[in-house]
């Protein structure tokens, strides 16, 4: 039943490719929207019944996006503030991963579980306590007020998925390494991260993902025009009547682009970490 | 001849190295938590220290004076007054059955796009980047687009409504529709992520028990629902328990289409929480509402920390 032989038309017409369309429709209708809207003349955007594509075309939005708005500025928050705190991520997570995978300490398991508690637990609880904590710094409107927090709320993930691919290393390898007399680091380094690559690889692109769109925080902690990213940007485009659709998404189109590539690359990195049990929405 | 000599050599290295195993597993459990220290600390920091900061908070009366805020003494009021206010009980209310319905609607859905997908013979690849791009999707831009269809003048929705005779509704500014609207958009960002979890184990049944039930003669659907969905279980148990542990943290989407209105019909409790933090700077109340919502994640953890566990010690042993 499963691989029943089809025939005729019966080939190309059946349910499970009208379904499949139907999917693939359901995601890209309202993505057409997105895009198709971006590239309307900013002021046809307010017209009843709304038009099907973008006639005439216009780059209006876009430059208004960069010149009119300080979409540049936001960009730019958002790449430094992403960047740093993936970086801290890995660099942390493969350390803790690694002892959490290999060496023999106690409460490695209670360790373990707790993490994956934190790894659940929503922003808001923490949000009050860490403002205060951020203006007794006098860290409001500062890279480091985003690199911090999302670091630790990326970090047991990261190790997790790490700690996995650890434990999947063969262990001969490694005490080569340690028997030729290369320190614990050194080990890491040249031994075991080359074989823990894939792993890297999806730590690295949910840690980005994840700060990419984070709202809350950035919200509450980087208000000032200065140091907004992208998500506190866009929602706060325009004034009190008029919302610049337009302009909100030629922003978002800059701003899906470079996530979107890189989940198209790292695609079988995403999936295996999505299916790979402590899975993030 | 050399490699000869060389043999007795290493027979007396070899336990050397291994002779001594109490002292070096103490080294090295040692240097185990010289390499999580950094990690924990930076996660202790933002989370451990805030969460017992904001218990705290909660308990006492909050003043805000010029230059940060005082704690003076001990009370329950805040609870108390979250007890009695039907802001706190609406927006509880709401969060549960916003995650209750739009986690079975996305299940559902998700279920359905995975099995048409594992039979999908060519293009399977390009479907599964497709479902990744609503996963990567920022929230707020989510949130602005749907805005934007269902926008009450110029609105894609309202259109379409109106061309199937459905009158225009003003969707964002009535409370069911709004509702509605809100969870058309959470399952349309949702979904795809919980249909590739589901195609990912349903790729991993072993492909026998199939086989066996189709010599045994039974029907699709009967394979679906005795086969199928029980070998299923433990997949689909761990992605909504996940998922609903999360929605308590519902915030991005109704914050920036509908501000948890109209009125406070989409009033989340991480937005109740918020406006009473930062909009109202009732520091106190906030936190019992940020308090009492980590008690509910925290309830939620342990009920299931069976599965929290076997997480971890599957891989770990």
């Amino acid at each position: 039943m499963r691989n029943r032989k089809r025939t005729g038309w019966h080939r190309y017409v059946n349910g499970v490719s009208i379904s499949t369309l139907v999917t693939a429709l359901f995601i890209i209708v309202p993505l057409y929207w997105l895009i198709a809207t971006s590239f309307k003349n900013p002021n046809s955007i307010g017209s009843s019944p709304p038009s099907l594509g973008p006639t005439p075309f216009s780059g209006g939005n876009y430059s208004n996006a960069f010149v009119g708005y300080d979409f540049g500025i936001y960009f730019r928050n958002s790449v430094i503030v992403t960047i740093c705190a993936t970086a801290l991520v890995l660099a942390l997570g493969t350390l803790a991963g690694y002892a959490l995978g290999r060496l023999p300490m106690r409460g490695k398991f209670t360790t373990m579980v707790i993490l994956l508690m934190i790894s659940v637990f929503p922003a808001v609880a923490v949000l009050a306590p860490l403002y205060l904590l951020m203006r007794n710094l006098g860290w409001l409107n500062s890279y480091q007020a985003l690199i911090l927090p999302y670091t630790a709320f990326n970090l047991p993930f990261a190790i997790w998925i790490l700690r996995n691919y650890f434990l999947g290393i063969p262990k001969e390898m490694e005490e080569t390494g340690r028997i030729d007399g290369a320190s614990p680091l050194r080990t890491i380094w040249s031994i075991v991260l080359p074989q823990a690559l894939p792993g890297l690889f999806t730590a690295g692109i949910f840690c980005f993902t994840a700060c990419w769109t984070e709202f809350l925080m950035a919200l509450t902690f980087n208000s000032s025009n200065n140091f907004r990213t992208i998500p506190v940007g866009i929602a706060e485009f325009g004034g009190n009547f008029q919302v610049p659709y337009g302009t909100i998404f030629a922003a978002s189109v800059v701003a899906v682009v470079p996530i979107g590539i890189l989940v198209f690359i790292f695609r079988k990195f995403v999936i295996s970490g999505l299916t790979s049990g402590a899975v993030k929405g | 001849m050399t490699a000869l000599s060389s043999t007795p050599e290493q027979m007396v290295a070899e336990p050397k190295l291994v002779g001594r195993p109490d002292v070096n597993r103490q080294r090295l459990a040692r240097m185990g938590w010289a390499f999580t220290a950094p990690a924990l600390l930076v996660i202790a920091a933002v989370t451990i220290f805030p969460i017992v900061y904001s218990v705290v908070m909660s308990f006492n009366n909050v003043t805000v004076t010029g230059n940060g805020f005082s704690l003076d003494g001990f009370t329950f009021s805040n609870y108390n007054l979250l007890i009695h206010a039907s802001l706190w009980r609406d927006a509880l209310y709401f969060t549960l059955y916003y995650t209750l319905i739009t986690v079975v609607v996305e299940l559902v859905i998700g279920t359905c796009i995975a099995l048409v997908l594992e039979r999908l013979a060519a293009g399977r690849g390009w479907m599964m980047a497709l479902l990744l791009i609503p996963w990567s999707m920022i929230t707020v831009i989510n949130a602005e687009l749907w805005a934007y269809i269902y926008n009450g003048t110029y609105g894609v929705a309202d259109y379409i409504l109106n061309a199937l005779g459905l009158g225009s509704p003003v969707i964002l500014g009535t409370p069911t529709p709004a509702i509605i609207g809100l969870m058309i958009a959470d399952i349309w960002k949702t979904t795809p992520f919980v249909a590739i979890i589901v195609l990912a184990g349903l790729v991993m049944l072993p492909g026998d028990v199939y086989e066996a039930a189709e010599m045994d003669g039974a029907s699709g659907w009967y394979t679906f629902w005795h086969v199928t969905l029980p070998l299923l279980r433990p997949t689909i148990a761990l992605a909504v328990m996940f998922r609903v542990l999360q929605a308590f943290g519902l915030f991005d989407l109704p914050y920036v289409m509908t501000g948890g209105g109209p009125g406070t019909a989409t009033q989340s409790l991480a937005i109740l929480a918020y406006n009473a933090l930062f909009k109202n700077l009732s520091f106190g109340p906030g936190a019992a509402v940020a308090t009492s919502t980590a008690l509910l994640v925290l309830l939620g953890c342990l009920a299931t920390l069976r599965v929290f566990r076997a997480q971890v010690g599957q891989e770990g042993s």
